[in-house]
């Protein structure tokens, strides 16, 4: 027998143990003086699109690593934060005391970085037959299935195609607060589920008759198109920036980064860049609401 | 060497030895410790509900109401119509690869099978969506489905999927098939096409059985595939378990449940994880199940074959 397969196999040991130890390395210690590699980043889709890029600004001037993932959407950044494996979260939605009690040993912090509103988005064929308001009590129809075909509100003659944000996502909790007051209260139901932005904008786009919760500023006006909200005096208001500004669009939602106790380091660094004026210009470019817009 | 290996009293204490034992001890601790772990953790799911977690057609975690069953449903529905669509055509592509091709053609076809299958699962999910989805859509149009997401959408994409499995792997079985029988029944005045159907095919019988249960294994634990177009509807449950229609409805698997948004709510919260957890004991204990009942028939088959010759 020759020697070459033993050595083989008195390595694996050696891999093993490498393997391991490489996976005890992770961020144990997001703030500590313990060095990390990169600095890593997961949440919101929604909030992702200007800590993206503010991520990139970051990287080419600094050199150095920055991660940015959208695992889970808001409650994925929750619990990622939560459990010590990113240094910050990124949120479409305020922590509820739930999240809070979940993770006692996480101080979360809350730090604002813009606004946002969540529009209810149609296909293009509901948008050109005529359909172009919606009321709560529509809405809340749909979602209790009792009205499943457009024309029964005015539209044309199409079954409604609704895609649910799945739970979870800042979206529907802002969604399920107007609709019937809390997240809790939502009434049990089953549709198909859509996960982050381009996932509800494509499938929405793509589906005759198809209704979804969707970030307004995702809503483009050429493949999907935000209704209205026609409050019960008969007012129409547009989610648009003013409106959200002023609080009359009635989905508009805080954009947080979040943090464990107060932030240090490149998360500092990081946090310090969105809320300058070079940060809040990247939150506007993206469609949403900077925090100058808000005290207007 | 030889010796030891002639007469196993002589049989010593070597690295090689050592180092076998401790390697299947680790593979055989992560199996059992795996399971273990998921009974531990689904315990409370199981002591909420009993075994109507398993039969139970309405999952409402808000309500901590947890019902698996049209999951399991979709999982199984799912990974049938994909093995319907696959199995056919990748065995037949493989006799025809074996039976009839020149050797160095057959070598180019299995070296590009083999290449398709390693292209990573989200990108067969992303063509899904871009181009199987809505060709569901326009295709079943005169059925009306609500959306392109639906549980045919995912069993044709999965079918997609497996097929270089099932091929390569009825590939592997026919070529083990002596070439030797093969003369003998051509010398005996059989066509190609008889020597294949009445001599090949029986006799690579439980290998080509074998590659259809791997590739119904893969096809149950696929996850990001299948989360990109089934739609993910929770608590679809047929009016008739044989009913065609929710073929072209929603619906949601095991596993593109596990894939989603809920696990990271669930986490914290001992029952809705163990319920989480629940599902992936379930989803291991059907994966086990195809597996050992492929072990089982491949046995079955292997004796009858045994007793015919």
């Amino acid at each position: 027998m020759t020697k070459s397969p033993l050595i083989l196999f008195a390595f694996l040991p050696a891999v093993f143990a490498l393997l391991l130890s490489a996976c005890g390395e992770s961020p144990e210690n997001p703030e500590g003086g313990k060095k990390v590699s990169a600095l890593k980043i997961n949440g919101s889709t929604t909030v992702n699109l200007p800590v993206a890029e503010a991520a990139e600004v970051m990287r080419e001037r600094t050199g150095k690593e920055i991660q940015v993932d959208t695992q889970g959407g808001s409650s994925g950044g929750i619990s990622m934060l939560g459990e010590g494996l990113v240094h910050l979260g990124m949120a479409s939605k305020s922590l509820s005391d739930e999240d809070r009690k979940k993770f006692p040993e996480c101080d979360f912090n809350e730090i604002q970085i813009g606004a946002d509103a969540v529009a209810l988005i149609v296909s293009k064929d509901v948008w050109s037959g005529g359909k172009t308001t919606i009321t709560k009590k529509e809405m809340a129809g749909i979602y209790e299935g009792n009205i499943t075909n457009w024309n029964q509100i005015g539209g044309p003659d199409q079954r409604i195609a609704f895609f649910n944000k799945e739970p979870g996502r800042g979206t529907w909790e802002v969604f399920a607060k107007w609709a019937y007051g809390s997240a809790g209260d939502t009434p049990q139901a089953s549709f198909p589920e859509v996960g982050g932005n381009e996932e509800t904008r494509n499938k929405v786009a793509s589906t005759r008759g198809a209704l979804s919760q969707l970030s307004a500023s995702w809503a483009d006006g050429k493949t999907v198109f935000a209704l209205s909200v026609k409050t019960e005096d008969g007012k129409l208001i547009k989610p648009s920036g003013e409106n959200i500004a002023t609080g009359a669009y009635p989905m508009s939602r805080p954009l947080f980064v979040l943090s464990d106790g107060d932030p240090s380091g490149d998360a500092r660094e990081m946090i310090n860049f969105l809320l300058s004026i070079e940060g809040q210009k990247i939150v506007r470019k993206h469609g949403y609401l900077a925090l100058a817009d808000l005290s207007k | 060497m030889t010796r030891s290996a002639l007469n196993p009293s002589c049989r010593r204490w070597s690295i090689t030895l050592i180092l076998s034992w401790l390697f299947t001890g680790v593979a055989l601790a992560a199996v059992v410790g795996g399971l273990g772990l998921l009974l531990i953790e689904s315990a409370p799911a199981w002591k909420h509900s009993g075994f109507e977690f398993v039969i139970g057609k309405k999952w409402f975690f808000r309500q901590s109401e947890f019902g698996a069953a049209p999951m399991i449903y979709g999982s199984i529905i799912v990974a049938i119509l994909a093995m319907i669509l696959a199995a056919p055509v990748g065995i037949g592509a493989a006799i025809f690869g074996v039976e009839y091709l020149p050797r160095k053609w057959r070598l180019g076809l299995k070296v590009t099978v083999e290449l398709l299958a390693g292209i990573p699962s989200v990108v067969y999910g992303l063509l899904g969506i871009l181009l199987l989805r809505n060709w569901i859509y326009e295709v079943f149009q005169d059925f009306d489905p609500l959306s392109g997401d639906t549980l045919l959408t995912a069993g044709v994409l999965l079918g997609l999927m497996i097929l270089p499995t099932i091929m390569t792997l009825a590939d592997d079985a026919l070529r083990g098939v002596p070439g030797t029988l093969r003369l003998a029944a051509r010398g005996l005045g059989l066509t190609a096409t008889e020597t294949a159907l009445h001599v090949s095919v029986p006799q690579a019988f439980p290998g080509l059985l074998a590659a259809v249960l791997l590739a119904l294994g893969r096809a149950m634990g696929e996850t990001i595939a299948v989360f990109l177009v089934i739609g993910r509807q929770d608590n679809q449950w047929p009016s008739s378990i044989l009913s065609l229609k929710p073929l072209l409805e929603s619906g949601q698997t095991l596993t593109s449940k596990l894939g989603g948004s809920e696990t990271n709510i669930a986490y914290g919260q001992p029952l809705h994880w163990g319920a989480i957890m629940g599902l992936g004991l379930v989803l291991l204990s059907l994966v086990v199940i195809i597996t050992l009942t492929g072990a089982w028939l491949q046995r079955i088959s292997f004796r009858q074959h045994q007793q015919h010759s």
